[in-house]
């Protein structure tokens, strides 16, 4: 094995390491929870009670049940904040705890936070927009109108925690938002503009996307069962995951311990199609990100793909893996299959099982599989997780509209 | 030709050509919504969509690949609605 570093950067002041997680999923609370439920192939899946779903044949979704915000949310009313943002503040304390820091550390650092999202407030719009229908306009609810803007899930983190010396975005790069995010912190950190950034990505289930998803034709009637000759769609699922960045220098200094490197990203957009994949762009993203990390694809052990479980997207994308790979790629699992499509959350959450993966040495199933489509031409890794060696992995999002992001992520090697 | 009536026929007609946007002169039975005036798989659902609204019908999705053309939904439709 190579000593060098993976990406070949020796510097520990521009080099990015991941030190803290905040998880909330359909499979696991925390780290180590998520950890457990990715590696035993849990399924998020069970009937929605999050909203009516009154009309529709189909019904199931990957939603949190029990979700006790005020744990987390201190500072906040918590029941002032819309559940996206209830989400993205409980990850980000959460992140900061497992990290090992206090936020009084963060407050005198200079910091980014950038949380990506597809629908940001929308379960409220949801209630606001059925009030208005009910009851007329004069009826709709002052404090949900007010909390609506997507930009409260990130400025509520910085409310939360006391951070005032911090650059706080919400991107809405729909379902690669969370890559996105990563990519705009690993950016900040490496430059040197911020010390630490919290990044990752936030989404509430909600009857909106539920309906559009499921009206495309996109809505699978019970499990998602990504690669699969049989799969029928996806599960509309919901949560949030925030990661910790900061150098390896700082991590060193105050022996923090580090999941994994971020070895660098990449991010197109070929606005080609509403909502169809583009191949070639795919494949391009993909590029970028392994250009950006100065890794080879023969380098890459595993790929976490976007891997959504519809016809196009999964064809799609292991075509355009197999372009930039080869006949012989790296398995390629995809954990929407246990979290369900977790929209802006998504890539944030699987950037978090990939680092997981990395440092527990085990690979996530592909569940609910029976049998690989053959146009699907990857190794999947059905149902049962496999024990693994994993240096550097891959974790695609793919987003409508043509927006791609691909993260690249080592295990850290001094 | 379907069992459509010349007024459901014309009510079909308005929706196809609101949704892609063409004037009713442009379209014909057999003209193809994709190749001939650019519409893509969105459009179909759409359409889809609205005449169920209209016609208070469910209309498999399945249904959307003989959807090509005003012929095929008046066909598709007829069939659907029980007419």
């Amino acid at each position: 094995m190579t000593t060098n570093p993976a990406g070949g950067v020796h510097d520990a002041a521009r080099r990015v390491v991941l030190t803290g997680f905040g998880v909330f999923s359909s499979i696991g609370v925390g780290a180590a929870e998520f950890a457990e439920g990715l590696r035993s192939g849990r399924s998020g899946a069970k009937p929605i009670t999050v909203f009516d779903t009154e009309g529709f044949e189909h019904t199931n979704g990957c939603e949190i049940r029990g979700f006790e915000p005020e744990r987390w949310i201190r500072n906040l009313d918590a029941a002032q904040l819309g559940r996206a943002s209830q989400f993205s503040v409980a990850a980000a304390r959460m992140a900061v705890q497992d990290a090992g820091l206090d936020p009084a550390d963060l407050r005198e650092q200079r910091g980014l936070i950038s949380i990506g999202t597809t629908d940001g407030e929308s379960w409220d719009l949801d209630r606001l927009v059925a009030s208005q229908l009910a009851k007329g306009s004069a009826e709709m609810d002052r404090s949900i109108a007010g909390r609506i803007r997507a930009g409260r899930l990130s400025a509520s983190i910085a409310q939360e925690l006391g951070l005032t010396d911090v650059e706080a975005v919400t991107i809405p790069t729909a379902c690669a938002a969370g890559n996105y995010a990563i990519g705009y912190g690993f950016d900040a950190v490496r430059s040197g503009e911020a010390d630490y950034a919290l990044c990752g990505g936030a989404d509430a289930m909600c009857r909106k996307t539920f309906a559009g998803f499921y009206r495309l034709g996109t809505i699978a009637p019970e499990r998602c069962q990504p690669f699969d000759i049989d799969r029928k769609g996806l599960l509309t699922g919901e949560g949030a995951g925030v990661l910790l960045l900061e150098t390896l220098e700082s991590a060193l200094a105050r022996g923090a311990r580090i999941y994994a490197e971020v070895l660098g990203y990449g991010l197109n957009c070929d606005a080609d199609h509403q909502v169809a994949p583009l191949e070639s762009s795919v494949a391009r993203c993909m590029e970028l990100a392994l250009e950006n990390a100065g890794v080879k694809p023969e380098e890459v052990d595993l790929i976490s793909a976007h891997g959504t479980g519809t016809k196009a997207n999964d064809v799609t994308e292991s075509r355009a893996i197999r372009s930039v790979y080869g006949t012989t790629p790296p398995r390629t699992v995809s954990v929407k299959s246990m979290l369900g499509h977790t929209m802006g959350a998504a890539s944030a959450l699987a950037a978090i099982a990939c680092s997981l993966a990395i440092t527990h040495g085990f690979i996530p199933p592909t569940i609910n599989h029976a049998s690989t489509d053959p146009e699907c031409e990857i190794d999947c890794v059905p149902n049962e997780a496999v024990e693994a060696d994993l240096r550097i992995v891959q974790n695609n999002g793919l987003a409508f509209g043509g927006n791609n992001a691909v993260v690249l992520l080592g295990r850290y090697e001094a | 030709m379907a069992n459509v009536t010349a007024e459901q026929a014309a009510t079909i007609k308005e929706i196809v050509c609101e949704i892609l946007e063409l004037e009713e002169d442009e379209v014909t039975g057999e003209s193809l919504f994709r190749e001939d005036h650019g519409a893509d798989s969105l459009r179909a659902i759409e359409i889809l969509a609205s005449l169920e609204k209209e016609f208070k019908v469910t209309i498999d999705q399945a249904e959307l690949s003989r959807m090509v053309n005003l012929n095929g939904v008046y066909e598709v439709l007829a069939e659907s609605a029980g007419w």
